[in-house]
């Protein structure tokens, strides 16, 4: 009797969500076996297995993938390394307007991401202040959105850095958190051994916030798959698909014209991988937290 | 001692201002005219507030391209981003007490709603766009509003659920003995205690709406409809980008979320995370 009445709450929202999820997953497995693009075709038409055939000789979707994985492998390390490096200078006893810092610090962090990448055209642009400064530094402009340093790949660096540069202060601002909620006794026993405020944080304090870094590094994992907006404003996917990463294949073949196969039903196909890799990163976050524990205690 | 606080001041708050250098650039920007837009230094010789007046205006320049005005743009944002906000706080709360007070779905469906934040949300628009066609709201802000819950009703539903967690029970259960109903608990005693996490939920979930592009790119396409974040793409074409307009676009459309983000800097890691730090 008790929780007839509260399943009402609930309804509501899983509906909606149904709507917006299951329904779509489900239509994705039917869309698979079809074939159809708005541009050419009057409806869709079934052609059981083909798609699949598709993808296994579909060499723009299997470097797709390996760019949203590289991406991935470039920016999460920088985020760490920088993010912590960062945060242990900005919590050092010495220094002064912490909060100040830390406020200022979200503000990579909040700008929506294609305002991001607007800017950083600007900032790439083969006039703009980054050249700038190389020449004024002596070092010859470059081309930085077409083939920077003569190699057309390092142009994944330049989106990389978008962002690295949008999340570093995430994991700054999460470990500086981490290291303030230290209690005071900590360090003060500490340095009573002698050890150094470097030995502290390494042997103490890391320890201690180990469990939140692997919270946010994952998220960060599922965030930076599913980069989208800085590379529609910054690149566009190119030159060529240097920078076409998996998502954005699905968006050319599912919306456009530009991709090697468009077609609905083939992007379906790639839409159920995506899901099907994101689900997996998803589920071992899950089991990593505690949901109950989380919830309920 | 004295030396070393300097030193270290000094240092971080450099770094500091190199590393939000490309915003400040921006803003830079934003008061140039157009014979500097490329110029390689930060302060603009001749300061002008023309990109900002020409944002209510619409500006045409040229071959170079063309821009209308943003005010349109501006409420398109506002009205989806809010109505979102607040239907998905409510629902979200409700599913949240549901949950939290009474584990209903057990922790399998608190876990799927969980795992929704994480969806790339390229891998279910194309069912969605054919879904809003047939419903006849394609191109519509009926539409976006249709859709924007599926990114911010997991963060409202996970952000009260830490709220509702952190509420004392006392009072309930003393309005159940007294005849209450636990619908009539949760409107009448639980909601008005929680208003700083109804309040701080329904900021994210606006702030989530106000940046969505994807959606609204592929939703919401025409020039009527499109929200401030499409529109802001708007200013770089084949032709050319228009530096200054666009600049001064994007700092309206950068610093209201900037604004909000430093007004409720106590509580952002913990909603970007939902919940799992706080």
């Amino acid at each position: 009797m008790k929780i007839k009445a509260v399943i009402w709450l609930v309804i509501p929202a899983l509906v909606m969500l149904l709507a917006l999820v299951l329904y779509p997953t489900v239509y994705l497995w039917y869309m698979v076996f079809y074939s159809y693009h708005p541009a050419r075709d009057p409806y869709p038409f079934f052609v059981g297995l083909k798609n699949f055939g598709i993808l296994v000789g579909d060499s723009e979707a299997s470097y797709a993938i390996l760019t949203m994985l590289a991406l991935v492998g470039i920016t999460i390390p920088t985020q760490l390394v920088l993010g912590s490096l960062l945060a242990i200078l900005f919590t050092a006893k010495n220094t002064c307007g912490k909060l100040g810092l830390k406020v200022l610090l979200l503000i990579p962090m909040m700008i929506p991401a294609v305002i991001i990448g607007l800017n950083w055209k600007m900032i790439f642009f083969s006039k703009g202040p980054l050249n700038g400064l190389l020449s004024s530094l002596g070092i010859s402009p470059q081309p930085w959105l077409s083939e920077p340093f003569g190699n057309p790949y390092l142009v994944l660096f330049s989106l990389a850095i978008l962002d690295i540069w949008q999340w570093t202060p995430f994991i700054t601002i999460a470990v500086m958190s981490g290291i303030e909620s230290a209690p005071k006794e900590v360090y003060e026993a500490a340095s009573l051994d002698g050890a150094s405020e470097i030995q502290t944080l390494w042997h103490i304090i890391l320890p201690m916030i180990k469990g939140i870094i692997v919270i946010i590094l994952l998220l960060r994992v599922i965030d930076s798959m599913k980069i989208f907006d800085i590379i529609y404003t910054l690149t566009y996917g190119g030159p060529g698909i240097i920078t076409t990463t998996f998502p954005f294949q699905i968006y050319k073949t599912g919306f456009t014209l530009t991709s090697a196969h468009p077609d609905i039903g083939y992007a379906s196909l790639m839409a159920l991988i995506l899901l099907a890799i994101s689900s997996c990163i998803a589920m071992i976050i899950m089991k990593l937290f505690h949901i109950e524990k989380l919830i309920w205690e | 001692m004295q030396k070393m606080t300097v030193v270290l001041t000094l240092i971080s708050w450099i770094i500091l201002v190199v590393y939000l250098m490309p915003f400040i650039w921006l803003i830079g920007t934003s008061f140039k005219p157009i014979g500097e837009w490329g110029g390689p230094y930060l302060i603009p010789q001749n300061p002008t507030l023309r990109n900002y007046i020409e944002l209510t205006t619409g500006g045409i320049y040229g071959v170079r391209g063309h821009f209308p005005p943003i005010t349109r743009y501006l409420i398109n944002s506002i009205i989806t981003a809010s109505v979102v906000a607040m239907l998905t706080t409510l629902f979200g709360a409700m599913t949240a007490y549901a949950i939290q007070r009474y584990r209903v779905g057990g922790s399998t469906f608190a876990t799927w709603i969980l795992s929704l934040r994480m969806i790339p949300t390229v891998a279910i628009l194309l069912p969605l766009v054919i879904l809003t066609r047939s419903l006849g709201i394609y191109n519509t802000l009926t539409g976006l509003i249709f859709v924007y819950p599926v990114i911010a009703l997991p963060i409202t539903t996970w952000f009260m659920i830490g709220s509702f967690k952190s509420i004392p029970r006392e009072a309930e259960e003393a309005a159940l003995l007294d005849g209450c109903t636990e619908l009539e608990a949760f409107y009448r005693i639980v909601l008005p205690q929680s208003t700083t996490g109804l309040a701080t939920a329904a900021t994210f979930a606006f702030l989530f709406c106000w940046s969505e592009f994807l959606i609204p790119l592929l939703l919401a396409p025409s020039e009527s409809t499109m929200p401030l974040t499409v529109f802001a793409a708007y200013f770089s074409n084949q032709y050319g980008i228009l530096w200054g307009p666009l600049s001064s676009a994007a700092i309206v459309i950068a610093i209201p979320v900037i604004v909000i983000a430093i007004v409720i800097h106590k509580y952002i890691v913990r909603g970007l995370t939902l919940g799992f730090i706080r």
